[in-house]
This record gives C-alpha cells, sequence and structure tokens, in this order.
C-alpha cells in the first residue's frame, strides 16, 4: 500500500512539473517550448490558438514563430507537396510580420526565412514547366519574385525573367510540334511570351527566331492544309491571310539574321519566306549566302 | 539556387525553336490547286475526255512532285490524273494541260509547234508569254500568286473558256 502511495505520488510530481512551465504563460511560449523539443504538431497546436488569441495577435512574435512553425512543419512534412498549405501559411505569417514589427526585432530572420521560402517557390516553379502544369509554373516564379523583394533590396528581374519566359516559351513551343492539329490559342499564347521577351529584349535572338519561325509555320500549316478543290475565291483568300503571316514572320528572322542567331536556320527561313512572299531574288540572295557559310565550314 | 537556374537554361537549349523543313514548297502547292481549278472552268474536247487526264511539266520544278501528290486523291470528272514530266520539247506527247517551267521559257515556240494539233492548254510562269502564244500565265501581284488569261490563244486550241475562269483572271485578253 505504501509503495502504491510512494509511485502515485511520483507520478503527479512529475505531471505537475511538465505542466508547471505553462502556468501563466501564453500559446506562443507554449507552441516555442514544444518547438525547441522539435515536438512539431504540438508546436503547431499552441501557435494556431495564439493566432486567435486577439491579445497575441498584434504581437511580432506571434506571426514570427507562426512562420517558423509552419516554414518547419513544410520541412518536415510537406517538402515534396508543390500545393503545400503550411508553405502558404508560413509566408502568410511572415508576411503579417513584416506589416506589425515597427522595431525591426525580427526583421533579419525573417528575410533569411523569405530567402529559403523563396527558393522553394523557385525550384517548384521548373518543376512545374511542363505543359500541365505550366500556369502553377508561372505563379509560383511570381511567388518567388515577390519573396525575393521582401526578403532583401529591390532586384533587377530582368534576366531570370527572359530565362524564365524563354524556358516556358520553348517548353510549349516543344509541345506544339508534337501535335498534329495545332491548337492555334496555343500558338497565340507562345508568340505573347516571345513578345515580351522581346520588349525586355529587343535583341534576343532565341526570341526573335522562335516568333519569326511561328509565323511562317502558321503559314506554312495552312498552305499545306489546302484541299486541291478550293474554288479560286477561298484560294485568294488564304493566300491573303498566308502572306499576311509571311510578312509578319519577316522582321523577325530579319532581326535574326542580324543578330546572327542560330545563322544556319536563319539563312533557310529567311529563304523559304521570301519563297512563299514569291520574292526568288531575295530568296536566292539568302540561298547564296546560305551556301557560302556551309562552304565556308567545309573547308575549316 | 543555381542548380535550378541550370535547369532552366538546359530546357531552354534543348528546345528552342521550330525545325524549318526546306523541302515545303508553298508556292508549288497553291499552282496545283490553281491548275487543279482550271481543269474545271475549261471544257476539253470529247475524245479528250475518256483515258487519264494528263498534265505535262517541262522543265525543273517543285510542282511536279506536288501534281503527282495531287494524283494520289484527285480525278477530273471520272478521268484519273497522270503527271508526265518531259525534258525537252521533242519529248511532249498528248497532254489536257502543259506546265511550261521558267528555265524552258525560252522553247515556247518549238513547244507550240509540237503541240499544234492537240488540245492542251498551255500554262506558264514568266512575264510576257501571254502574247507568245501561252493560255494561262502565272504573274506576281503583291506577294500573291494570280493568272493572266489570253482566251484566244486558249480557244486556238479547241478549248471552251468558262466566263467564271475570265472573272477570276488578274487580266484577261
Amino acid at each position: 500500500m505504501i509503495k502504491r502511495f510512494y509511485i502515485l505520488s511520483l507520478v503527479v510530481l512529475t505531471v505537475n512539473s511538465a505542466f508547471g512551465q505553462f502556468i501563466g504563460r501564453d500559446g506562443v511560449s507554449k507552441a516555442l517550448f514544444f518547438l525547441q523539443k522539435n515536438e512539431l504538431d504540438s508546436a503547431k497546436k499552441y501557435i494556431d490558438e495564439a493566432e486567435q488569441d486577439q491579445n497575441l495577435t498584434s504581437q511580432s512574435k506571434t506571426w514570427y514563430y507562426r512562420g517558423l512553425i509552419y516554414k518547419d512543419l513544410y520541412k518536415a512534412y510537406q517538402k515534396d507537396d508543390k500545393t503545400s498549405p503550411f508553405r502558404f501559411t508560413s509566408v502568410e505569417s511572415l508576411k503579417k510580420l513584416l506589416s506589425i514589427d515597427t522595431t525591426k526585432e525580427f526583421s533579419e530572420s525573417a528575410q533569411k526565412m523569405f530567402n529559403y521560402l523563396a527558393s522553394t517557390f523557385y525550384n517548384d516553379a521548373a518543376r512545374s514547366l511542363n505543359p500541365q502544369t505550366y500556369k502553377t509554373s508561372e505563379e509560383y516564379y511570381n511567388i518567388y519574385k515577390d519573396l525575393i523583394v521582401l526578403a532583401s533590396a529591390p532586384t533587377d528581374f530582368t534576366q531570370q525573367d527572359i530565362k524564365f519566359k524563354l524556358a516556358l516559351a520553348s517548353m510549349l513551343n516543344q509541345n506544339l510540334e508534337k501535335q498534329t492539329k495545332k491548337d492555334s490559342l496555343k500558338i497565340e499564347e507562345v508568340k505573347g511570351i516571345y513578345t515580351e521577351i522581346i520588349k525586355l529584349d529587343s535583341n534576343n535572338g532565341s526570341a526573335n527566331y522562335n516568333i519569326g519561325i511561328l509565323y511562317y509555320n502558321e503559314s506554312v500549316d495552312i498552305i499545306n492544309n489546302m484541299d486541291y478543290d478550293m474554288d479560286l475565291e477561298e484560294l485568294n483568300r488564304c493566300q491573303d491571310v498566308c502572306t499576311d503571316l509571311f510578312l509578319k514572320a519577316l522582321p523577325y528572322m530579319l532581326k535574326s539574321h542580324e543578330l546572327h542567331y542560330n545563322l544556319k536556320e536563319t539563312l533557310i527561313g529567311l529563304a523559304n519566306i521570301y519563297h512563299g512572299l514569291n520574292d526568288l531574288e531575295k530568296e536566292d540572295f539568302y540561298k547564296n549566302e546560305l551556301r557560302a557559310i556551309s562552304s565556308e565550314n567545309e573547308n575549316k | 539556387m543555381k542548380k535550378i537556374v541550370s535547369i532552366f537554361l538546359l530546357l531552354f537549349l534543348l528546345t528552342s525553336g521550330f525545325r524549318l523543313d526546306g523541302t515545303i514548297d508553298t508556292n508549288a502547292k497553291i499552282k496545283a490547286v490553281f491548275i487543279y481549278n482550271f481543269t474545271k472552268y475549261i471544257e476539253w474536247p470529247q475524245t479528250y475526255k475518256e483515258g487519264a487526264f494528263t498534265i505535262g511539266v517541262i522543265g525543273e520544278t517543285s510542282l511536279y512532285s506536288e501534281l503527282v501528290k495531287m494524283t494520289e486523291t484527285k480525278k477530273v470528272a471520272n478521268q484519273t490524273l497522270e503527271v508526265k514530266k518531259f525534258i525537252s520539247p521533242s519529248e511532249i506527247t498528248k497532254c489536257h494541260i502543259l506546265y511550261i517551267c521558267r528555265d524552258k521559257s525560252g522553247n515556247l515556240s518549238e513547244i507550240l509547234k509540237k503541240v499544234k494539233s492537240n488540245s492542251t492548254l498551255i500554262v506558264t510562269e514568266e512575264n510576257g508569254l501571254m502574247d507568245k502564244g501561252a493560255g494561262i500565265n502565272f504573274v506576281i501581284k503583291e506577294n500573291r500568286q494570280k493568272f493572266e488569261l489570253n482566251k484566244g490563244n486558249v480557244e486556238r486550241y479547241k478549248l471552251k473558256v468558262s466566263s467564271n475562269l475570265e472573272a477570276l483572271a488578274f487580266t484577261v485578253k
């Protein structure tokens, strides 16, 4: 009997000492206690409670630790989940922190977390760059940029934007090539991306070349799909459309030529465009240039 | 971060651009559509409505292979289509349509002598040949293929021209 009493007393004492630490402490402190012990589920429970407590929501530390705990939860449980709610909660909490942290007490640590989270969104943007999820890729790339801005001084994203848009357009372009029946809306979308690149860098060879090829191919596809039975009035209308497309392709290919981008293919493109425009003199001019560089390469 | 940047670059390098196919001849396809239409607007004598409908091509042109492709799917009324290639005027045999390429334009008078007893529509692609005996001549106007029609030259070979074709021609003589 005495032995049982001693055991029970020991248990009560142990439990009391564990919970005793919490007496008078707020949800954030409790969450921090468990965070330090790497017990993330318990830390989450208390920080979520703190987020509901009006006395705590005005305090920077609430949002800082919420951002930190959810970032760790993301790392622990959802690192491979591109849609991870933990990561979004972390971002949202840290943004809230920035809006109320007038003393800048947590700024430096928050910036480090923004940097980390930004890199995860960047990685997921790259991983999502495929025909099915490219919209997510664009969305995550934009989140990445937002977070980098929050993490540090204003950054010039021009070169990164160009790289991203080129990768995006190239991926969509490659997918279009595989389709036997071309999706005209997709073609327009890809053209739009290349146009955006050219606005950022008018001397971008790849964008100029590719948009030229898109217009050229569009015209060729129309001609290839013509039925021999097509009546002459319809044929004339088709010629108008195709001529317009060849004319649209031309300035981009000329620019690509000026930039010496992908020179051999550009010369073939220019010769073909002028052929489509029935300008045989200029077609021959570019064919001759192509022959000249081909023989130069052979002699090397 | 650098690792991911290189993924973007790699993707870009692997996929930039469409491959241009130098074998596509857009003008040949358009001319083939024109020529097939001519068979609907021109009437050949009864004796030419039996057997194969023959399109002859003299000279070097990618139109020849386009016309061969056309024979795989098209007929002229009940007549199957066939395409013959001639290297020189002496090789020319009976055809419904004879297409004279630019490189053989200088042989026009010799060719006309060769076909004078036939009902052949003479089609050319060189400026000025309308006045030298061609029935139809392809011309370029504002980057587009058009055709000129010399009704007299067509009818000389006992062919009838529909007024609809006259209306569609760029110029009619």
